[in-house]
Formats: C-alpha cells, structure tokens, sequence
C-alpha cells in the first residue's frame, strides 16, 4: 500500500521535473543517474542474486555506446534502431565471455570480464576505421516531435529547440528506467529469479532438482549484459560524445561499488548507488564540499554508532572500529590539501569501508531499521493438488540397470564393478556400513561424478556423458545426506525450484509477466503447497529454509524433490537426526510416495525403517556388492554380519 | 627465419615475468582459493622501491629489501584485504578488496613517485650479446634465470620445511589442517606475502628491461590473470609454460599485425582455453564434494 503509492510518487517527479527545474545541469545529471540505474540493476542480476563477480560490465556499456555511435558514424542509423542494435551486440559479447568463463567454479568470470574490459579499450583505441580511434565519435540528439505549435494552449512547452531535444531525450530516459525496472523485476520475481538465488545456495542441489546452473548463470550475465549495452547506448546519446576513456576499469568498479553501497539483491539499491557514484565525482572535485560530507558521515557514525552500543552494549568493539574510521576519515579530510591528487585514494578506501561494513548497502541498512513486511504466515495447502498425473506402477520390470561400475578416485576404489537393478515400483535399499561407497553410487546415479568404467541404464537409455541436470530432467530426483536447501529462499520457493520443468513459456514471458506466465506460476504454487502439506510443513510455507529444525529440513528436501515428477527418488539417508515420531511420520510418507508409483532408492542406517519399508536390500561394503535379497534374506546373510559386526554371530536387527 | 628466432627470443623473458605473477595467483588460490586482483601492483611497488634503493645501497642489498617490502606488503593486502571475506565466504568481497587496495596503491605510488615512466639503472651492459645472429640482453637472461630461481626456491621451501608441509596441507584440505593444529589463517597471510615477493622480484627483474612507474602493473597483473588460466591455476610447471606461450605470442602479434593488437592474443587464448579444458592446460579437474 505505502509502497505503491510511493512509487506512483516517485513517478510523478520524474514527471514534472525538467519542467520545475530549469537548470540543464541538473537534468543532464538526473539523466546521467538513470542511465547507471539502468546498468547497475542489470549488474544486479548477476553480482546481487547469483553472486558471480564482473569487473567488465563498463566494456560492455562501452560497446553498446559504441555500436550506437559507430551505427550513426558509418551508416547513419538513428537512435531507434540503435537502441535493440546496442543491446543485443552487448548480449552477445557477454553470451561470448560467459559461455566459456563460468564452466567452471572460482574467480574466473572476474578475471576473464577484467580483461575483456582491458581488451575492449584497446580495441577501440585501435580500430580506428570503425570507432575514429581516441578521437571519439560525436552524436546528435534526436528529436521525437516538435511540440513548439502546442505551446500556445500549453504555455508550460514553450521552450528553446535544443531545450526541447533535451527534455524530450529525458523522457525517453525515464521510460527506459521504468522498463528496466519491471523486466528485472518481473524476471526475479519469476521462476528465473528463484533460480538465480538458488544456484547460488547450493550450486549441487540447483542442477539436482533440474535447473542448470551454469545455463543459468551465463542467462544471467547475458541479461546483464544487455542492459548494459542499453545503458551505453542512452549515454552515447546523452553525452553526444564518447572516447575509449569514458569506458575504463574505473568505470567498472564504480558500477560494482554503486550496487554494492546501494543494496544487492533490490531494485531501490541499485538506483541509490547510481545515484551516490554520479554525485562523487562532484564531492571529489571540490575540497570544503568534501570536508562538509565527510564531517556528516562522521557525525552520522557517531549517532548511529551510540545508538546501536546503547542497545547492544557487547558489541561494543565491534562498532568502535567503523566509527573511529569513520572520524579519522573526516580528520584526513581536513589536513588535506589537494584532493585531485588522492581522489582514486578515497574512492578505494570507500570500497573496503562499503565491502567491510555496509555489505548489504544503504537500503539493506535502511530496511534492517524498518519492521519486516515479509509474510510469515503460513498456507493452505491441498495434498490433492500435489501430484502430478499419477503414472501408476509398471510392476517388476527393470527402471534403472546398474552394471559393472566402476568408481576410481586415484588409488582408492570407491565402487568396485557394482551391478544394481532396480525394479519399476519397489522401494529398494541400500545399505552397508560408512565408507562403503553408497552415497557414491548416488553420486554417480545423479550424474555429479562420470564413472570410470560401466554403464547406467535408466528407462532403457544409457545416462553416461549427461549433465546432472539432464539427467533430473529425466525422472531421477534425489535427496541429500548433508542437507542442500536454498537456505534462502522460502519453503515454497524451495520446492517451487523442483517445478521449474512445469513452465512451458520462455523468458520473454516471464519478463512481460504473460498470462500464460502467471498461469504457470499460479499452478506452480497451488502444487508447491500441496506438496508442503503432504509432508506436513504447509504450516510455514513463507518461513526461509535455514530457519527450519534439521529434520523438518530432511522432509523439505522430499517435497522439493518429489516436484520434479520423479520416477526414481534417491534418498540419502533420510532418516538422519529425526526423532522418533519424526521417523514414523518419515515412514509413512515413503510408503504414500510408493502408493504414487514412484519408485525409491533408500541409503539409511536405521535398520527398523530399511526393514520395513524396503521390497529388496543390496548390501555395500567397501565398495562390492556383498548380498542383496528381501530384508529377511539380507539380516540372515552371513557375510553382512560379519561387515556389520566384524564377524560375530549377533543378529542385524534393529 | 632470424626475425622469427629473435622474436621467441625477446618473447621468452617476457614470458617469464608473466610466469612469476601467475605463479604468484596459485600461491593464494592454493591455500585459500582466493588471489590478489592487485598482483600487478605489488610488482609495481616492489620495483619502485627498489629504483628508490638502487643508487644508494647497490643491487646487493636492495634486492633483500625489496623482498622483505614484498613479503610485508602481502601480508597487509591479505590482513585488510582478504581475511575478513574468507570469514564470511564472501568473494565478491575479497575480489573488490583487493582491488580497491590495489587502486589506493597505485594511487599513493603516483603521489610519492610522480605519474612518468622512470628508467631503471640495469645492473649488466645494456648492449645485446649476438647468438648466430638473435640479440639477447643480458638482462634477460637474468629475468630467466631468476624467474625459475624464485619458483624453484618456493618449491623446495615448500616440500622440504615444515613450514611448507603446512603450506602444502592447507592447500590440500584447509579443515583438515586446522584440526591437526596447522594454524591455517596464518598460512594463508603467508602465502599471499610470498605471493607479493615474488611479485615484487619480478619487479625488479623486468624493470631495467622495460621502464618502471606507477601504472606498470595493472597490464602485468591481467597477463599473469591470462597465464594462470591458460596454465592451470594448479599447476606450478602450467605457469611456465603458459608465460612463454603467452609472451613468445604476443611479440609476433606485436610484429605480424600490430603493435597496438600486443595485448589482444592474451584474451582470446584465455578464452579459448577455457572453453576446451576449463582447469587449464596443465591444471587437473577438482572432484566435487557432495
């Protein structure tokens, strides 16, 4: 509600204001802000939610100015067919850099955009046949229509041409803003969104559930990258000049420190530290303009910081520290002389203080103050609603054939030619004392490790050579021994990451929120709650996973799991940590989910629920296969006891 | 046919010094998988410190002191830097750290050294010695020399002291280590100041060939970036041999095509080396953990 018309606010003083202020400086300001705002919430896409880190995203602002100051140059295209031009050449070179740099885990896509953004000012430099080299390219301003006649009935249009021109290129300015702001929005809010800060939670459990990460996050830094190319091309045109050294390294850090100070992961962030990152220049420029900020931030510490010690007496040494900076900060300020000479000094001291001591920003500082208007209550969940068309059970044929595999980890033999066939229906256990490579085999089930040797057949196709999440996608869910939740995201949002394969519409959909889009995601929702009641957590569907108790994370990772439409469920271990009556509960869920045909692989050291839940039990130790038959036919066998008990003659039982 | 043997020649010290950076990253990114974006300013610092040493103290002494600058200046990066990112498994922290640290260098280097390029006195004849008709500096040779001198010293430092095996086993599994009493967090501050010593040595070793100045390193610092990868940020025989591939590549694109296209093979075989083998041409594939 406040929210709302806040915005509608905020709307309407952008609307009003080239014609409440007349001073073109602080337009072209007011322009020049939004056209960062633009970049940094594209930025925010991928530093924010799926925390991969681009010291690169000025080249690429730099390539979308350039293709519309080139385009004009050469060709003479206009800023129309520039501004679709600039953006999908910026996508492309980010699809370029991503698809290579983000196959592995680490630090790669930050040293790879850096030196993109190296490259790329080389290359303009150089390419002077194109880009007119150091020289620069100048552009005119476009004129969308000539209101002059108007201003006898609106006298408030009667202004000069280029005046005209300028308020004109604001407006369009402004409705890219807004468009930027509800695709992002929108996108985040969909189910890429929810990816997005999955991959980042548990990057295994994202491919696990069917969600790529790595296509995710290459879609994320193309997204991103496209915004940036629509940044650049606004500015070329707000400028009407560019060179190679308005797109430098520094340019780039500005972006990450500007959605760093304003807030990761919201929209009003990264506004806000576009909005700071444009007025610093003007603080650094002028020393008494910088004393009186610097003094103000003191002051502002040293109130915040006695605020927060009066209430939080034991933290005391830990605010000291930002606040005595703070303060040395401003004393610096004072003794300095000349400013110019230590700008870059101040700018990397305002980076370390934001990195250290404002992680979450402005608007997160801001919003830790304000009540929380999250929902914590919880929903009414259908457990009707929860199952997808149930395929009933085929009975006795073979879903999954395991042969001779092999698992080699340098010397040490994991799984040593395993053969396991698991029979359409039946829940099928899997058991043996630690170490004997059973979350191994799971492992090698799920596609997270490529076998040395042998095969696995799932519905009569072989499953080697596929990516973890194909092979999710192709009916195998599983569960995990050491918990893997989006901590994150809600319960809901947790399982609603295993329905991601329900969507049927694209992207486009999901950024024009589509009718078809929201059909999905309300049916989406509808099953994600049935499911929570099935495993009876719809009580705290709006909770964040991490601030569920251990085993009631167990279950959760079932729903989530059992939202992709499984045919096999593999379950680590799932009896881990329950209570008692927890365990009952875990039991008779596994024998509901059995009823639903899906068939089951169960590793658990709880021999009363192996027992009784289980049609046949395979027996792992060190990585053979050393008995396998009816639970009855397994508890008798001589060779598990002696692996369980070390040879004595006691019986497995429970 | 000589132009070609002079160019892999002169493309080889080059290489070298490319080597000593990137060797540095996998010092850093062994123990801690994180590394220093402002690697090219440690170098940077290393070699004015010792231009400012030089004329008063003779080689001799000036290098130990540049190193003792190196292992000290490390040691802060990773102290302000990094410590606190690794706390709270943070990267987008420790990236922009080290990177602000490395700009609030560079920034205090051009207000104590100037913002031009200065001529740094080499300690050996400046004329080329002639092989079958391919000029070498004796310079270079040197740069050679001392380049596989530094790695070679870290390396048996590592595998033969005790305070290596900690090294080594922090790098092998950090939890592990801690529980048998390595004290891991200052292995990690150790491994970024020998990171930034070498750095610095490579400073100094570079800087009578080229000039040196407050902006030498950023350059520097991206080429270790594309040697690393290309190598394999695992593996210590990987950096030399991506160092020469890279530098003997970037002289002929200098000569063939363009002395302004030098630096753009660099990107492109990063590129194309993680698009073919991710973990680099030397470098092994990790084994996820579940």
């Amino acid at each position: 509600m406040l929210n709302s018309s806040l915005k509608a606010l905020a709307l309407a003083a952008l609307a009003v204001f080239p014609f409440a202020i007349s001073s073109p400086y602080y337009l072209h300001l007011l322009v020049v802000i939004m056209i960062y705002s633009v970049v940094t919430l594209g930025l925010d896409v991928v530093f924010g939610y799926t925390g991969e880190v681009s010291v690169g995203h000025a080249a690429l602002f730099g390539i979308g100015a350039y293709t519309a100051g080139v385009l004009a140059d050469s060709l003479g295209i206009n800023f129309w067919w520039a501004l679709p031009a600039g953006v999908i050449v910026a996508a492309g070179f980010g699809a370029l850099l991503a698809l290579p740099a983000l196959r592995v885990t680490g630090p790669y896509l930050a040293m790879v955009t850096l030196a993109f953004g190296t490259i790329v000012q080389i290359l303009i430099n150089e390419m002077t046949f194109l880009t007119e080299g150091p020289l620069g390219i100048a552009l005119k301003r476009p004129l969308v229509f000539d209101w002059r006649p108007f201003a006898d009935v609106l006298p408030f249009l009667k202004m000069p041409a280029k005046k005209m021109a300028d308020v004109q290129f604001y407006y369009i300015v402004v409705i890219a803003l807004v468009l930027t702001l509800l695709v992002v929005s929108r996108l985040l809010a969909s189910r890429f969104g929810r990816a997005f800060e999955a991959l980042r939670d548990s990057p295994i459990a994202c491919d696990c559930m069917g969600v790529s990460v790595y296509k995710h996050k290459v879609l994320a830094f193309v997204i991103s990258a496209g915004f940036a190319g629509l940044g650049g091309v606004l500015f070329a045109y707000s400028e009407l000049y560019i060179a190679p050294n308005n797109f430098g390294f520094d340019l780039s850090i500005t972006f990450l420190l500007a959605v760093t100070m304003g807030g990761r992961k919201s929209r009003a962030g990264p506004i806000i530290g576009a909005a700071v990152v444009v007025f610093l220049p003007n603080l650094l420029a002028d020393i008494q303009l910088f004393r009186i900020a610097a003094g103000i931030v003191a002051a502002v510490a040293v109130a915040g910081g006695a605020v927060h010690m009066f209430r939080k007496p034991e933290e005391r040494g830990r605010i000291a520290i930002p606040v005595a900076l703070c303060v040395a900060f401003f004393v610096f300020a004072l003794y300095l002389e000349r400013i110019t000479d230590y700008k870059l000094t101040i700018f990397g001291l305002m980076i370390l203080f934001v990195v250290y001591y404002l992680p979450d920003g402005i608007y997160g500082f801001v919003r830790q103050i304000l009540p929380s208007q999250r929902l914590k209550h919880g929903i009414a969940g259908n457990e009707a609603a929860a199952w997808a068309s149930a395929a009933p059970a085929t009975g006795g044929e073979a879903l999954l054939e395991v042969q001779q595999i092999v698992m080699q980890f340098g010397g040490l033999k994991a799984l040593d030619r395993v053969d396991l066939s698991i029979r359409a229906g039946t829940v099928h256990g899997l058991i043996g004392p630690n170490g004997s490579g059973k979350s191994t085999m799971m492992n090698v089930l799920t596609g997270i490790y490529t076998p040395t040797a042998g095969s696995v057949v799932f519905l009569g196709s072989p499953v080697g050579g596929h990516t973890p999440s194909d092979i999710a996608g192709r009916g195998i869910a599983r569960t995990f021994q050491n918990v893997q939740l989006f901590a994150e995201l809600t319960l809901l949002e947790n399982v609603m990451v295993g329905l991601h394969h329900t969507y049927k519409g694209g992207m486009a959909g999901a950024a024009l929120c589509s009718p078809r889009e929201r059909r999905e995601e309300l049916a989406a929702r509808t099953r994600a709650a049935g499911l929570l009641r099935f495993v009876g957590l719809d009580g705290a569907a709006h909770e964040e996973a991490r601030n569920l108790p251990y085993g009631k994370q167990r279950l959760l990772e079932i729903a989530r799991a059992l939202a992709l439409d499984p045919k096999l469920l593999l379950l680590d271990e799932p009896a881990a940590g329950l209570t008692a009556p927890d365990i009952q509960d875990l039991m008779r869920i596994i024998r509901k989910i059995r009823d639903h045909g899906i068939t089951m692989v169960l590793i658990e050291h709880h021999m009363d629920v192996v027992m009784s839940v289980c049609d046949t039990v395979s027996v792992l130790d060190f990585g053979q296969k050393i008995a396998e038959g009816t639970p009855g036919e397994v508890q008798r066998d001589e060779k598990v006891l002696s692996a369980y008990l070390g040879g004595s003659h006691a019986t497995v039982a429970a | 046919m000589q132009i070609l043997a002079q160019l892999i020649v002169s493309g080889i010290a080059v290489g070298m010094i490319y080597g000593v950076i990137a060797f540095g990253y996998q010092l850093t990114f062994a123990t801690s998988k994180t590394l220093n974006f402002g690697q090219g300013e440690a170098l940077m610092l290393g070699s004015l410190v010792g231009w400012s040493l030089v004329a008063y103290t003779g080689y001799l002494i000036m290098l130990p002191v540049v190193l003792a600058f190196g292992l000290l200046q490390g040691a802060v990066v990773e102290r302000l830097g990094v410590r606190q990112a690794i706390k709270t498994k943070s990267e987008a922290g420790w990236i922009m750290a080290t990177i602000a640290l490395g700009i609030i260098f560079r920034n205090l280097a051009e207000n104590i050294w100037g913002r031009d390029a200065l001529k740094f006195p080499s300690p050996l004849p400046e004329a080329p010695l002639s092989f079958m008709g391919v000029n070498v500096l004796p310079m270079e040779l040197v740069i050679v020399v001392g380049a596989l001198a530094m790695m070679l010293a870290v390396e048996v430092f590592n595998r033969r002291s005790i305070y290596g095996r900690a090294f080594v086993a922090t790098a092998g599994d950090r939890d592990a280590a801690g529980l048998v009493g390595v004290n891991t967090s200052l292995v990690i501050t150790f491994s970024y100041a020998m990171s930034s010593m070498a750095a610095a040595f490579a400073g100094v070793l570079i800087a009578p060939v080229t000039l040196t100045g407050a902006s030498m390193g950023g350059v520097l610092g991206l080429k270790g970036f594309a040697v690393a990868i290309i190598g394999g940020l695992s593996s210590g025989f990987g950096v030399v041999v991506g160092g020469l591939i890279l530098g003997i590549t970037e002289n002929l694109t200098g000569f063939y095509l363009s002395t302004g296209y030098k630096d753009v093979p660099g990107l492109l075989l990063l590129l194309l080396v993680l698009s073919l083998k991710p973990s680099g041409l030397f470098g092994k594939a990790a084994i996820k953990k579940v």
